[in-house]
Order: C-alpha cells, then sequence, then structure tokens
C-alpha cells in the first residue's frame, strides 16, 4: 500500500505545480486581451472618475506583478474575488453554477464506463460479428462531429421529433427543490422527493449522453482493440486449455489486462468533458458553468474569468489523480513494485 | 476397456488460407497407454502443437481449421461428443503445460488466485479457503518453499522456473489422465529446466499420468519418455520405445534430427539439410487402425 501513498503524493503535489502555472497563464492571458475591465463593467455612461475608482479598487494600476501577489494572498484566503458582472463573490458564483456542470460530467463519464468498457468487451469476444461491426460504427459515430453537434441531432430527435425526453433544463419547472448542495441528485433525495430524482435523471440522459459520445466510441475501441492483443498472449490459450467458461475469461483474464489502457483514455476524456460541457448546456439550456463562463470573458469579468479556469483546471486534475490511483490499484505492476531489498 | 488413454487415428489438418487449403497434419497416427510418457519431436512448423490443440479441442473452434480422423480419449470418440462434452475434459482429465510459463500466468491475477480457478474446474464448489490449502499442498509437492508466500504472489514476482513449477502443479492438480507439454521450459534456464522435468517426471510417475511431451530436444526424450514419436512436415516418420529410436535411428530425418543434436541440454535443432524427398518418404505403414493394433 505504500506505493500507492506514493503514487498520490507524487501525483498531489505535481497538480499543485501545474494549478500554479495554470493560475499564472490564466491571470496574465486575462489581462493581457484589449479592453478596460472597469470601464466595460461600467458602461459607457460611467464618468471617468468613476472608472478610476473602480480601477483602483480593483489594483488595475499596479504592476502585474504584484496583482498577481495580491491574488495569490487572496487565494489563499479562499477568496476569488468579485465578480464584476454578477457583483457578487466569484466563489459563491461557482458554487451556484459548478454542481449542474459537474453532474452533466459525471453522470457523462458514468455512461462512457458503463457502456463504453462492455461494449468493447463484447465487441472482442464476438469481433467480425455483427456486433463488433455495431461498436466500430458508434465509436465512428462519436469521433465523427463535435458533441455539441450530436446534443443538437439527439434533441431534435429524440425531444422534438419523438417527444421521449424533455427538451432542455435540469429539471421540470413543477418541482421546487431546496438547495442544499446545490446538486439536484443530492438534493432531491435530502428532500425525499423520489419523483423529483427520477426527473433530473430523465432531464440529465440526453445531454449527457450527446457529451460522452465520444468517449463512449473511444473507450469501446480501445477496449476492443486492447483484448483482441490480449487474446493472442499464451495466458489466454492457457486459460482456455482449462476450460475456463468463455465468458469468464473475456470478463476476467482477457478484460483487467486491457483495462489500465482504456482507464487513461477515460481519464483523459472524462476531463476534456469539462470543457466540451460548455457547448452541451448551451445547446440543452443547461444552468451550469457554461453561460456564466461565457458571460464573464465576454465581459472581461477578470476575477470570474480566473476563477471559472482556475476550478475547471483542478476538477481536471482531480479526475487524473483519481485515474492514476485506479490505474495503481488495478495493475499490481504498480503496487506491488518491488523495491531493492 | 482398453489401456490407451489417447489414440489418435489418421488425423489430418488443413487450414484455408486465400482460399486455398494449406494441409498441416497428414494421416497422423498417435497412441499412449496410460500412464506412460510419448515423446513427440520434430523441427519447428512440424506440426507438433497443433496436433496437440486438437487433442484438448482448442483447435476446433478455428473457422479456418479443417480436422478428419479419429481421437479417442480413454476409448471414447471425442468426435462423438458434444462442444460441451470436449469442454467439460479440459482441465480435468485432460490438462496442458506451455512453453514459456511466466507469460502463460496471467499478470492481472495472483498465482493463488489462478490456482483457485483450475481447481474449480476439478471441483465448482470448492471455498477459498481449500482451494488455498489444496494449492498449498500441491506447491510443497513440487518442492516449492513457503508455498503461501507464493500463492500471494504475482506471476512477474517470481521467477521463471518458480512459474514453471506453478505449471506443473496447477496442470496436476486435478489429477488428469492425460498432460500434455508443449516445450515446456524451452525459455528456461537449462539446469532449471532438468530440475524441474525430474520433479515432474517424479509427480506424473505417481500419478499414474499419461504424458504426451511435444519437444525438439533430444536430451530431453532420452531422460522422460518411454517412447518416441517423429514428426516430419506433418507426417510421422519414425516410432518406437526410446532406446531403440536413438540408437538405431530408421528414418534419415531421425538420423539428421539425431546428428544435429549431440548436447543433451540443447535448446533446439539446428539446421537440417533440405532432403525433403527422402525425408518424407514414409517408412511404416500407418493405414486406418494400425495404431490400434498393440
Ligand atoms: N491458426 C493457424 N492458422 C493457420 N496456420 C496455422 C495455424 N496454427 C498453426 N499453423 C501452421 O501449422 C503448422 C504447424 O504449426 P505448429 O503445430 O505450431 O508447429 P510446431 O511443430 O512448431 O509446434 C505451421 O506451418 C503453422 O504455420
Ligand atoms: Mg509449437
Amino acid at each position: 500500500m505504500t506505493s500507492l501513498v506514493r503514487v498520490l503524493l507524487s501525483r498531489l503535489l505535481t497538480s499543485f505545480i501545474v494549478l500554479i502555472g495554470v493560475s499564472m497563464l490564466i491571470f496574465f492571458i486575462a489581462r493581457v486581451i484589449p479592453g478596460d475591465p472597469a470601464r466595460i463593467a461600467l458602461g459607457p455612461n460611467a464618468s471617468p472618475e468613476q472608472v478610476l475608482v473602480l480601477r483602483e479598487a480593483l489594483r488595475l494600476d499596479e504592476s502585474i506583478i504584484v496583482q498577481y501577489g495580491y491574488f495569490i494572498a487572496d487565494l489563499a484566503r479562499g477568496d476569488l474575488g468579485i465578480s464584476l458582472y454578477t457583483n457578487r463573490p466569484v466563489t459563491t458564483d461557482i458554487a451556484q453554477f459548478l454542481p449542474a456542470t459537474l453532474e452533466l460530467v459525471f453522470v457523462a463519464g458514468l455512461m462512457m464506463i458503463f457502456i463504453g468498457l462492455p461494449l468493447g468487451i463484447l465487441a472482442a469476444r464476438y469481433r467480425g460479428r455483427w456486433i463488433d461491426h455495431t461498436v466500430r460504427l458508434i465509436s465512428l459515430l462519436g469521433v465523427s462531429a463535435p458533441s455539441f453537434v450530436w446534443a443538437v441531432i439527439l434533441m431534435m430527435t429524440f425531444a422534438f421529433i419523438l417527444p421521449v425526453f424533455p427538451i432542455a433544463g435540469r429539471i421540470s419547472d413543477s418541482y421546487t427543490i431546496p438547495v442544499a448542495s446545490g446538486f439536484l441528485f443530492i438534493d432531491t433525495l435530502l428532500a425525499g422527493n423520489l419523483r423529483a430524482f427520477a426527473n433530473a435523471g430523465w432531464h440529465i440522459i440526453l445531454p449527457a449522453f450527446a457529451l460522452a459520445l465520444s468517449g463512449i466510441g473511444q473507450a469501446a475501441r480501445l477496449t476492443r482493440a486492447n483484448m483482441v492483443e490480449t487474446y493472442d498472449k499464451p495466458y489466454i490459450e492457457m486459460a482456455r486449455s482449462y476450460g475456463f467458461p468463455e465468458k469468464r475469461i473475456a470478463n476476467r483474464y482477457a478484460f483487467r489486462p486491457s483495462l489500465i489502457p482504456s482507464l487513461t483514455i477515460i481519464g483523459l476524456d472524462f476531463a476534456a468533458m469539462l470543457g466540451n460541457a460548455f457547448l452541451v448546456e448551451a445547446v440543452f439550456a443547461w444552468p451550469g458553468l457554461s453561460r456564466y463562463g461565457v458571460a464573464v470573458i465576454l465581459r472581461k469579468d477578470l476575477n470570474a474569468i480566473v476563477g471559472t479556469v482556475l476550478i475547471i483546471s483542478a476538477a481536471f486534475l482531480i479526475v487524473n489523480i483519481i485515474v492514476d490511483v485506479l490505474i495503481a490499484i488495478i495493475n499490481p505492476r504498480i503496487r506491488h513494485s518491488q523495491r531493492p531489498k | 476397456m482398453t489401456a490407451l488413454v489417447l489414440e489418435i487415428i489418421n488425423l489430418n489438418l488443413s487450414f484455408a488460407r486465400h482460399g486455398e487449403q494449406t494441409a498441416v497434419l497428414h494421416d497422423v497416427c498417435l497412441s499412449i497407454a496410460r500412464g506412460e510418457r510419448v515423446a513427440l519431436v520434430g523441427e519447428s512448423g512440424s506440426g507438433k502443437s497443433v496436433t496437440a490443440r486438437i487433442v484438448l479441442g482448442l483447435l476446433g473452434e478455428l473457422a479456418s481449421a479443417r480436422i478428419t480422423g479419429e481421437i479417442r480419449f480413454e476409448g471414447q470418440d471425442l468426435g462423438a461428443l458434444s462442444p460441451a462434452g470436449r469442454h467439460a475434459l479440459r482441465g480435468t482429465k485432460m490438462s496442458m503445460i506451455f512453453q514459456d510459463p511466466t507469460s502463460s500466468l496471467n499478470p492481472a491475477y495472483t498465482i493463488g488466485a489462478q490456482f483457485h480457478e483450475v481447481l474449480r474446474r476439478g471441483a465448482p464448489k470448492i471455498s477459498a479457503k481449500a482451494a488455498k490449502e489444496r494449492a498449498g499442498a500441491m506447491l510443497a509437492g513440487i518442492s516449492m518453499d513457503q508455498p503461501d508466500r507464493v500463492l500471494g504472489s504475482y506471476p512477474f514476482q517470481l521467477s521463471g522456473g518458480m512459474n514453471q513449477r506453478v505449471m506443473i502443479a496447477m496442470a496436476l492438480a486435478n489429477t488428469p489422465s492425460l498432460l500434455i507439454a508443449d516445450e515446456p521450459g524451452t525459455a528456461l534456464d537449462v539446469t532449471v529446466q532438468a530440475q524441474t522435468l525430474k520433479l515432474m517426471r517424479e509427480l506424473v510417475e505417481d500419478n499414474g499420468t499419461a504424458v504426451l511431451f511435444i519437444t525438439h530436444n533430444i536430451g530431453v526424450v532420452r531422460e522422460f519418455a518411454d517412447r518416441v514419436y517423429v514428426l516430419y512436415r506433418g507426417r510421422i516418420v519414425e516410432k518406437g520405445a526410446t532406446h531403440a529410436v536413438l540408437t538405431d535411428a530408421r528414418h534419415p530425418y531421425t538420423r539428421a534430427l539425431l546428428a544435429a543434436v549431440p548436447r543433451l541440454t540443447g535448446g533446439g535443432i539446428a539446421d537440417i539439410g533440405e532432403e525433403t524427398d527422402v525425408f518424407a518418404a514414409p517408412m511404416f505403414d500407418h493405414g486406418p487402425g494400425a495404431e490400434a493394433r498393440p
């Protein structure tokens, strides 16, 4: 287990360094984009004096290094500053909008794992048969168009032409759920409202699927490719020679060694979905971080831009850490990495 | 009741390749009596492994393979069995040892977990605890120290020789009546190979297990086998008691084989001239039923 702790510690350290780097980069990039944030925030009718006061309050006239120093000092206290767009602390805004996005990405991630991997296993086990061809078609479709295009197609087909799923939003208006965590799946359960829970589930299927489609295809294709390679390994022939059931050979003997590369890709896709979610959210009017993100970028709302990017990067890094730890757990070579005795 | 464990009669095999049939085995006949150790020797590509795989029923599932002939196992015609019936024999009544022990064990599971799976073939309901005890006893029986530590290890944590013993212990765990060893331990150190073969010999003698020993190492044949079959390009070109064949080889190919490998522990066969016509000439009649006659 010590090597597991080692993996975790080293990933935490590198992630921390990456976050510092990201914070610098976005901090400087946001400031070199042309346009005066104070002027944009106050509008064209504000007097030059008002603009000057706000610039002072935002410390915009200090050198950029000093500004960054203030930013880091605030960040250490968990303060990302005030959004000029909403006039509220950026942390409050993020706490309001992030859960919807995380919920969407999380469900899409589950779809990738629980649809993509089994499809890959089936395609490898029955290679050359119809299920294999179907999986190839799905993965082709998945990569042939970006997820927001699939969002539009799925919405048109399954919400508009065939009204099976709701067309937009997180939950029907008829439900009023007291906000506790911001995560609807948690809040509806806390409220003891199972119908609202099911309704939220019904709403998330289409956008999550649109977001997950390319990942499902990739996970399936990669799992298939690795398993087909694994099927040629001597230990599979040995398993066959012992008459282990074919299903068990597929699900255990061939799948487990193939899981490691698949998991790596799923981790990357999972993180990429955080970015793709922006457009899918726009299509499905999903009240997530995307609307907020777009609005603050257009208004050059510096604190909000930096805060949003930082949070998304942190989520990205956390997902990668989880994947690395999972791989370490699955791969006995890492878990039992021998040390010189 | 016949005393023969395995009887292969006029086995032919061809593979469909690019719409053409490529013949690999030609009227192969071979028999093994209960508890007998029989070697099948021949150069690489002569058809040794496919013969073993056909006996186990592993090749029948291949769409490109066309197999004819009769295989009788403990007196029963395997061709008359259902796929499920053949499947039931694998890992229980017949088992196989492969060339490279370390890559033949699954890297993702411990030896103990894989041993449990093997024992489950013989006793489907065996508990993890009972499996561990039985596996430990089997490993101790093949002179392995600290069987518990081995069972908790992954294949990559053990040496090739240890994995080899694990494979032998697994192969004999369900007391099969036939063990097929396909060039076992060729990937191993020669002394390790010799040691494990000695242990294996003791075990199969104790259990009365018949062995089909596939090799191209004449030294090993001398040590291990009661009788020898020589396979050349898919044909049995010579057969007989080990001593007789090794001291008085009749067939030109066998002579070339013996001349090419004077070493006891040679890894393989050195180049043999392409005197195909002489080599391919049949030395004895192996018509239908020829093998069945004692
Ligand atoms: N699955 C297969 N498809 C086509 N040809 C095969 C297959 N398996 C074996 N062969 C061919 O059969 C011949 C005998 O192979 P094999 O039994 O593995 O030889 P060896 O005596 O070295 O064990 C070889 O020429 C090989 O190319
Ligand atoms: Mg071979």
